[in-house]
C-alpha cells in the first residue's frame, strides 16, 4: 500500500506545519494548564499528602483542610482505645497574621501546629527529622524557601505572629500554600499563637493504623460513635479528594480551567481544520482522478483522516518535549506543578481528538473531488 | 450509424443520450439524442470545437455523469442500474482515465503514482509492484520510475498518468484532451501509446480532443458539433477537413 498520507505530509511539510504547531500548542497549553492547576490545588491538600497519617478526624462536614473547626480533644482517647490504631497525633490549624523582620505589612499565614517528636506523622514526607526536632524550641517556626521574600525574614531571624515573637529555625521546600503562607510550629508554639485556643479543643486528630488497607473500615467504625460530641473520620485519601474537589469546583477555578480548555480546543481545531482543508483543496484534482479510477470516496476519506492523525501525533510529540522542558524549569523556580499519568494522557487524548475532529471537518471538502470537474 | 455494423462485438453502447445543464433559470441543452457504439481494439476519437459537448459525452459514456435521457451500456452492464458505490467499483475494475492535466501527487514517485490505484484492487504487494513496473516500462519510463513529478517533463508526466490508468488492465480507457498540454512531439508519443494499447491489448480507447493532429493516428473519428454527431468515419477514408459535413462516410 502506497503511504499517500505520510508521503504527502513529509513532502509538503510546510503546508502542514501550521496544523502541527496548532495541535502542538493546544497540547502544550492543556498540559501546562492541567499541571499548574493540579500543582496549585494539590497544595490545598499538602497537609494530608505530606503526612503519613492514615486517618483524619475533624469537624463534621469540613470541606477542605483549611476550613477546619475545633473538635473535642477527648476524641483522642476514643481513637487510642481502638485496637487498630497505632498512633494518634493532634494537629492545630491557626489562621494568623505575620509581621516580618523587614517591613512587609501584615501577611496572612497558616500556622500548622504539629507534633515535633522525631516520629511525628504530620509533614513527615516533606520535613526532615533533624529539622522537625528544632521546632521543640519555644517560638521556633519553619517556612518554605520560596516564601522568604514575602515573609521578609531569613534563617535565624525573628518575626511576630499574632503579636507573639517567633524565630525562623529552619527552611525547607514543598510547603507552598494556596491563598497564604504555611508556617510550621510545634503544638505548644501554635497554641500560644492561637488567641482563641483552649486546651480541650483541637482542629484535627490524625492517626496511623495497623493495616492501612483497612483504612475505610476503621474510619467507618470510629466515625459511628458520638460519645465525645461532633466529629467525623475520613481516610487520608478521602480527605485529600474532598479538599481538592472543594478548590477545583466549589471555588469556580475548575470552571475557569474547563472554559480555557474549551477555548484552546476551539482555536486549535479551527487552525488545524483550515490547514487540512487547504491540503485537501491543494490535491483535489489528484483525489478526483483517483475517484475516476474507481478509488472510493471512503478510501479518500481515510487518507485525510490518516493525515489528521499524523498531524496530531507530530504535534503531540512536540508538545510533550516542550512540556517536559517547562516542567524542569518550573521545578527549578519552585512553581508547583503536578501531572499524573492519567491527567497527561487525558490532555494528549484531547489534543488528538482535536486533530481528528479537524480531519472530519476537512473530509467535507472531498465532495469537491468530482471527476467530472476534470473534464471541463 | 450503419458504419458500426461489423462482426466485432461492441463494448460501449449509447442510445438516445440527451443532457442539458441548468444555471439559474437558463437551461442549456448540451447533447441531443446521441446514439453510438464503440468497438474494442480501436482508438476512437471524439473531435469537435470546444463547447460542443464532447467532454460531457465522455463523462456520460464513462459513467462519471448520468444522462437526462437515454441509456449507456458498458461491457454489457447498464450503467443506469448502478448506484454510486457500484459505479466506483465498476470503474475500479474496468475503466482507466487520462486527463488533460496530469493530476499526479507531488509527493509520490512515478512508480508510487501507478501503484496507488492498483493497491485498491486487492492484489498482493508483489503483483502491484510488477504491474506498475510493467506499465511504466510500456510507456518508456522504466529508467525514470523513481522520480517525482517535479523532476519529469510534461510528456513524461502524461505517460505516468497513462501508465497509472492502464496498469489496472482496464477494458475501457477514456482520455480527455490528453495532448493539449503537450508539444507536437510529445503529443504524438502519447497518442501513439494510446493507439498501441488499443491494438495490443484490445482495449476500447475513447479519446476526446479538438487537436486536429491526432486524427491521422486514430482508427475512427466521431465529429461532434452543437451536441450532435455530424460525422463518423475512419480517418484513412476521409480527410481531416470533414468536420461540418452531415454525410456518413461508409
Amino acid at each position: 500500500m502506497v503511504a499517500l498520507a505520510r508521503q504527502t505530509l513529509i513532502h509538503e511539510w510546510r503546508r502542514f506545519l501550521p496544523a502541527i504547531i496548532a495541535v502542538g500548542f493546544a497540547g502544550l497549553l492543556q498540559l501546562l494548564q492541567t499541571a499548574l492547576v493540579l500543582g496549585i490545588f494539590s497544595s490545598a491538600s499538602l497537609y494530608i499528602t505530606g503526612s503519613t497519617a492514615d486517618l483524619w478526624v475533624g469537624y463534621p462536614g469540613t470541606q477542605s483542610v483549611n476550613l477546619g473547626r475545633p473538635i473535642d480533644a477527648g476524641v483522642e482517647m476514643r481513637l487510642r482505645m481502638d485496637p487498630d490504631v497505632l498512633k494518634v497525633e493532634p494537629f492545630r490549624w491557626v489562621d494568623a497574621d505575620w509581621r516580618g523582620a523587614r517591613d512587609t505589612g501584615g501577611v496572612s499565614v497558616f500556622v500548622s501546629g504539629i507534633d515535633a517528636g522525631p516520629q511525628g506523622l504530620m509533614f513527615a514526607r516533606v520535613l526532615p527529622t533533624a529539622l522537625r526536632v528544632r521546632l521543640n524550641e519555644p517560638g521556633a517556626v519553619i517556612v518554605d524557601r520560596a516564601d522568604l521574600g514575602s515573609l521578609g525574614v531569613n534563617l535565624g531571624e525573628a518575626a511576630t505572629i499574632n503579636g507573639h515573637r517567633v524565630r525562623v529555625v529552619g527552611i525547607t521546600s514543598g510547603l507552598r500554600a494556596l491563598g497564604g503562607v504555611n508556617v510550621l510550629a510545634s503544638l505548644a508554639t501554635a497554641r500560644q499563637l492561637d488567641t482563641t485556643a483552649t486546651a480541650d479543643r483541637i482542629t484535627y486528630l490524625v492517626a496511623k493504623i495497623r493495616d492501612p488497607s483497612q483504612a475505610d473500615a476503621v474510619a467507618a467504625r470510629l466515625g459511628g460513635a458520638s460519645a465525645f460530641g461532633n466529629y467525623a473520620v475520613w481516610t487520608a485519601e478521602h480527605f485529600t479528594h474532598r479538599s481538592q474537589t472543594y478548590w477545583m469546583f466549589d471555588t469556580g477555578a475548575g470552571a475557569g480551567v474547563l472554559f480555557l480548555a474549551a477555548i484552546v480546543f476551539l482555536v486549535g481545531a479551527v487552525i488545524t481544520s483550515q490547514t487540512l482543508v487547504a491540503a485537501v483543496v491543494g490535491s483535489i484534482r489528484e483525489y478526483a482522478t483517483l475517484n475516476a479510477l474507481g478509488v472510493g470516496v471512503a478510501a479518500l476519506r481515510k487518507v485525510v483522516m490518516e493525515q489528521a492523525f499524523w498531524v496530531g501525533a507530530l504535534g503531540l510529540l512536540g508538545s510533550t518535549v516542550l512540556a517536559c522542558l517547562f516542567f524542569v524549569l518550573a521545578h527549578y523556580y519552585n512553581v508547583p506543578v503536578a501531572l499524573s499519568p492519567g491527567a497527561a494522557l487525558a490532555c494528549l487524548l484531547l489534543s488528538m481528538t482535536l486533530a481528528l475532529v479537524s480531519g472530519l471537518a476537512a473530509i467535507r471538502t472531498l465532495r469537491h473531488a468530482d471527476p467530472t470537474s476534470l473534464l471541463r | 450509424m450503419n458504419h458500426l455494423s461489423t462482426t466485432t462485438a461492441f463494448t460501449l453502447h449509447a442510445s438516445g443520450i440527451s443532457k442539458s445543464f441548468t444555471c439559474g433559470r437558463v437551461t442549456t441543452p448540451v447533447l441531443h439524442d446521441i446514439s453510438l457504439a464503440i468497438r474494442p481494439g480501436e482508438l476512437t476519437l471524439i473531435a469537435g470545437p470546444s463547447g460542443c459537448g464532447k467532454s460531457t459525452l465522455l463523462a456520460i459514456l464513462s459513467g462519471l455523469q448520468r444522462p437526462d435521457q437515454g441509456r449507456v451500456t458498458a461491457l454489457g452492464q447498464d450503467l443506469e442500474t448502478l448506484d454510486t458505490r457500484a459505479l466506483e467499483r465498476f470503474r475500479l475494475q474496468h475503466t482507466g482515465f487520462v486527463f488533460q492535466g496530469f493530476n499526479l501527487f507531488p509527493a509520490l514517485t512515478a512508480l508510487q503514482q501507478v501503484e496507488l490505484p492498483l493497491s485498491y484492487l486487492g492484489l498482493t504487494t508483489q503483483d502491484v509492484r510488477r504491474r506498475a513496473t510493467q506499465a511504466l516500462e510500456e510507456v518508456g519510463l522504466g529508467p525514470r520510475m523513481k522520480l517525482r513529478p517535479a523532476e519529469l517533463s510534461g510528456g513524461e508526466k502524461q505517460r505516468v498518468a497513462i501508465a497509472r490508468a492502464v496498469a489496472k488492465e482496464p477494458q475501457l480507457l477514456f482520455a480527455d484532451e490528453p495532448t493539449s498540454a503537450l508539444d507536437a512531439a510529445n503529443g504524438q508519443v502519447v497518442i501513439d501509446i494510446l493507439h498501441r494499447i488499443a491494438r495490443e491489448r484490445g482495449t476500447t480507447v475513447l479519446c476526446v480532443s479538438h487537436d486536429p493532429r491526432l486524427v491521422s493516428h486514430t482508427d475512427r473519428v466521431l465529429a461532434i458539433e452543437d451536441g450532435r454527431i455530424i460525422s463518423d468515419y475512419p480517418p484513412h477514408l476521409r480527410p481531416v477537413s470533414a468536420t461540418g459535413s452531415q454525410e456518413h462516410s461508409v
